[in-house]
């Protein structure tokens, strides 16, 4: 737990740097502040690079989506693409930054074998924007932590090509040279790892949702570097260290904590930190030296004499505000609120519709779960489809080993099942229940409604009508007279238990019904079998369901 | 029409080695817009001509192809860079030559060779397919032995390219050309009227006796036409031959950094045992071969005003000087510049004291022997200085047209005079050199 023994009050030192800490400390590391910042750069979610007209695009052959410009040949000049200046600016909009009105794009100078111009394009001495901030959320311990992370900086800069090293040799693939990278810098505002973790999280579901990035950490389209220094509190921050290149969180808070423990260590036995870049050994769970500050490479950064500089509109940025796609806090409070749907509902829809794909240069998602409920609940009830999309659906599609697509059951599908449902053509689960998901409150009931459902799922794409389709698949529910077939039939079956029902014991009757729904494959309204049996057997009308 | 071109500018079907051992097997992809916009006009390419090795050098004589001989005064160089362009239309083998001007590479082997050379306003064509060396001072421009060629030929390659950044916007191009428009139908068919100022410090103490002959000879000819003749001051330009290097060098080690072998051109010998993991020993050695010493010396010197410590003192002063040199300009021109304003705001009217053109000396000398080049027999930097007068307008963008005009006494060679005038205006300077100029080829 932490420990609120240890907090102090915030004050400022005397030349005005920032040395407070109002924060309790850890027990991991008692006595002692970690201090984090994290620089995130994440390819910008365009089809186009950021500088040339060459598609973006990192899967295909290598060196095969690559313009003259992005290989440097001689004689090629930048032309800005305009996709990316939008989605930076959203991004930093989101993030409540402040864009500016003139930003201008610099060369940063090194010689390696992935930076095909001998420079990369960034932006050093004027960014896109500063300012603004993240809330992060995260549970520690069952103590749950909620703090505003401050944005120090949003910056467009190109990519570098992708390096293969293999002993004796380096391949290059310049598909990925010139892409649209977004860093964002963090003001050092963390103080444990799984903040920075949570940070990281948060901003990445932010990006996707906004249309900026995919933020898929495996393809590297979102890799974070990170500084970590260690204060007592109320004094001075301590001198930083940056480990760069990290591409899972699970690896960020590992390295992060390894390198708190390194410089708790060093200083408690007296020594100093050395300024450093460090790399994280994965395989060690370690951070290791890259290089000191003494060998760090001096990038002669020159303003880009080829490309003018970027002048932001308040018209434009209102323009990028209008066309802004919904945050998952707002589209979570719609659900709630218009559609009423339960918290569990709102979970299950929106990480469905989290892990749809980006599309690209910031246009709308189509295809996605939401806009696929969206359509079913038109004209019906919002929380009977957010059942029969989380319950049925996705259990049908769970159940062949797949995950969501609009494309399995079309919309018009789904819409008319539910309305056969309702109808009574068709028998599903019974509408008392549908307040929430209720697979687990009672054992799955075989009924037609369901079952169409899975045939559709089995045979997709088919132009028979789902009228010929249910009488087909003899899935038509039955009417009153079929159902006291089935009963009688099922009261027969079971006498046991009809004979201990009749006694008064009503707890076995859901077998009787179950029994019912079995031999009728799901045909018979379960509700409906439900007050039948109960009349056959001479109990009472349950008062209780109404 | 028949074409030279520069070999800076890329050429599809002919190689594109910018005068460099390092892409001496460098075949381009594509055409430089100049010259796809000739070809589309159904011009005649003669070939790529020689230059002084990525557009450094004033003599043309770095090159890694060998130095160019001046066709009409023998012995002597043909000026750089654009010095094979130069020679091409001296000797006759082409109507006009694509070159290009960053501190005076076409008005200077113009000046040398008796020609016509144009480095027209900044931003007017496209730089799509020039081999930087400094972009923010990189000119494509024309040279011809008549002002009617280049007239021809400006007009076919003037427009606006979407594949260069820099290149003026329409809306800009038309503002310039209006007001420019407007005052040559006030000037008639001559120049009856013009103002012409003559800047006092563009007769630095090391300009020949030679250099002002031709001068005179044109300021009498434009005042007996009816020309007004005022001496005018520009303050900032002892500076700006510190400033145009600074910068020049500056850019070109940026703009130079990825001729490694790696992806294109010259590669040299394969990577040695003691190279392995070591990137940057390997691109040493191949661009200390690949690249000539002039280029290395600028590359390096460039670098430094680069670095943290120097940047401050060197690079960010150079563009202080810079602003301060294209602020002179617009103080003694008549015209607005229409760079200065924002495209929507109307433009200010005429500065009435302001002059139309500027006329100076376009060389401090007339060309230098060859044999005294090539045995380096005068001062270390005396090639440097050669630039002292065509670096000003190269700083500032404006137009300058380098004219051949007959002085009395010409025994060794010849120097050019050059007319300025305010950005847009490249009209009014190419009347004006028609007006001076001699007439070699009808």
């Amino acid at each position: 737990m932490l420990s609120r023994a240890s907090c102090r009050v915030a004050r400022l030192s005397p030349s005005g740097t920032r040395s407070y800490s109002v924060e309790a400390t850890d027990e991991r590391w008692p006595g002692w502040q970690p201090v984090i910042g994290i620089e995130v750069h994440t390819q910008i979610r365009a089809r186009r690079k950021l500088f040339s007209d060459a598609v973006a695009n990192f899967d295909a052959r290598p060196n095969w989506h690559v313009s003259s410009f992005d290989a440097a040949f001689p004689g090629t000049l930048p032309v800005l693409n305009k996709a990316c200046v939008d989605l930076g600016t959203r991004t930093a909009l989101a993030l409540g930054s402040q864009v500016h009105e003139r930003s201008s794009f610099d060369r940063k100078h090194y010689f390696y074998a992935d930076l095909p111009a001998g420079y990369q394009i960034t932006q050093h001495y004027s960014p896109l924007a500063t300012g603004g901030k993240l809330h992060v959320t995260h549970t520690h311990k069952q103590v749950k932590h909620g703090r505003d992370v401050r944005i120090h900086q949003i910056q467009l800069e190109q990519d570098t090509a992708k390096s293969t090293y293999h002993p004796g040799h380096t391949l290059i693939d310049l598909n990925r040279a010139g892409a649209a990278l977004m860093e964002i810098v963090s003001e050092p505002d963390m103080r444990s790892p799984e903040e920075a973790g949570a940070y990281v999280t948060e901003l990445r579901a932010l990006l996707r949702a906004i249309g900026a990035s995919n933020g898929n950490m495996d393809e590297g389209s979102l890799r974070c570097d990170v500084n970590v220094s260690v204060h007592r509190p109320g004094e001075y921050f301590g001198t930083r260290c940056e480990i760069k290149n990290l591409n899972t969180i699970k690896g960020l808070q590992i390295a992060i904590t390894s390198e708190i423990r390194r410089h708790i260590a060093l200083l408690s036995s007296g020594q100093s930190i050395a300024q450093e870049t460090r790399g994280f050994d994965e395989d060690r769970a370690e951070t290791f030296k890259l290089r000191s500050k003494e060998d760090a490479p001096d990038y002669r950064y020159m303003p880009d004499p080829n490309l003018p500089p970027l002048m932001i509109s308040q018209d434009y940025i209102q323009h990028i505000k209008a066309g802004m796609p919904p945050l998952p806090s707002d589209i979570r409070q719609r659900l709630a609120e218009q559609h009423k749907l339960s918290e569990r509902h709102i979970d299950v829809l929106m990480s469905m519709w989290e892990v749809s794909d980006v599309p690209f240069d910031g246009e709308r998602r189509e295809n996605d779960a939401l806009s696929y409920f969206e359509e079913v609940a038109q004209g019906r009830s919002s929380r009977l489809v957010a059942n029969w999309i989380t319950n049925d659906l996705v259990g049908g599609l769970a159940y062949r080993g797949e995950t969501f697509s609009p494309e399995r059951l079309p919309a018009a599908h789904l819409g008319l099942i539910i309305d056969m449902v309702q109808m009574g053509d068709l028998t599903g689960l019974p509408s008392l229940l549908f307040s929430e998901p209720c697979s687990l409150l009672l054992p799955p009931l075989a009924t037609s409604g369901r079952a169409l459902l899975r045939r559709l799922l089995e045979e997709p794409c088919t132009s028979e009508p789902l009228s010929a389709m249910i009488d087909r698949l003899n899935l038509r529910s039955t009417g009153a007279d079929g159902l006291q077939q089935f009963c009688e039939t099922a009261i027969t079956r079971l006498h046991v238990e009809a004979e201990s029902a009749r006694k008064g014991n009503t707890k076995v009757l859901k077998r009787l019904v179950g029994e019912v729904m079995k031999t009728s494959k799901g045909r018979a309204d379960a509700q409906a079998a439900a007050v039948m049996l109960r009349e056959m057997l001479g109990l009472p009308a349950d008062e209780t369901k109404s | 029409l028949c074409v030279a071109v520069k070999d800076n500018l890329c050429s599809y079907w002919l190689p594109t080695t910018a005068g460099s051992l390092a892409l001496s097997n460098f075949h381009s992809p594509y055409n430089s817009t100049p010259l796809r916009l000739l070809l589309r006009a159904h011009a005649h390419l003669l070939g790529k001509t020689n230059m002084d090795e990525f557009g450094m050098g004033s003599f043309g004589v770095h090159s890694a192809s060998g130095p160019v001989q001046n066709p009409r005064w023998e012995g002597r160089v043909a000026g750089g860079s654009s010095s094979g362009s130069a020679a091409a239309v001296a000797g006759g083998l082409c109507d006009v030559a694509l070159g290009t001007d960053t501190g005076g590479s076409i008005r200077l082997p113009a000046s040398y060779c008796s020609i016509y050379g144009l480095k027209p306003s900044s931003g007017l064509i496209s730089r799509h397919g020039l081999i930087s060396y400094a972009d923010s001072l990189d000119t494509v421009g024309l040279l011809a032995r008549s002002v009617r060629v280049l007239q021809r030929t400006f007009g076919i390659v003037n427009e606006w390219d979407e594949k260069d950044p820099t290149s003026a916007p329409k809306e800009v191009r038309e503002a310039a050309a209006q007001q420019a428009r407007e005052r040559l139908q006030e000037l008639g068919q001559g120049v009856t009227g013009l103002r012409v100022g003559v800047p006092a410090e563009f007769c630095p103490s090391e300009l020949s006796a030679s250099a002002l002959a031709p001068l005179r000879t044109a300021l009498r000819a434009l005042r007996a036409q009816g020309a007004h003749l005022i001496p005018v001051r520009l303050p900032s330009t002892p500076y700006a031959l510190s400033a145009y290097y600074v910068l020049a060098s500056a850019e070109a080690s940026s703009n130079l950094a990825r001729y490694d072998g790696v992806r294109y051109g010259f590669r040299g010998a394969v990577a040695r045992e003691e190279e392995r993991g070591d990137t940057a020993r390997m691109y040493a050695r191949m661009r200390t071969a690949a690249l000539g010493g002039e280029v290395r010396k600028r590359l390096l010197l460039g670098t430094y005003a680069l670095t943290a410590d120097a940047f401050d003192n060197y690079f960010l002063q150079a563009q202080r000087v810079r602003k301060l040199v294209k602020n002179d300009f617009d103080t003694v021109f008549r015209a607005p510049n229409v760079l200065s304003f924002p495209p929507s705001a109307a433009l200010p009217g005429p500065n009435e004291q302001g002059v139309d053109v500027l006329l100076h000396a376009s060389a401090i000398g007339p060309a230098p022997r060859m044999e005294d080049v090539q045995k380096q027999a005068g001062r270390e930097l005396d090639a440097y200085v050669q630039d002292v007068l065509s670096v000003p307008a190269s700083l500032a963008g404006v137009p300058a047209l380098s004219v051949p005009v007959s002085g009395e006494g010409e025994g060794e060679g010849s120097v050019g005079v050059s007319v300025v005038g305010q950005w847009g205006w490249d009209e009014l300077v190419m009347r004006v050199g028609e007006v001076i100029g001699d007439k070699i080829d009808d």
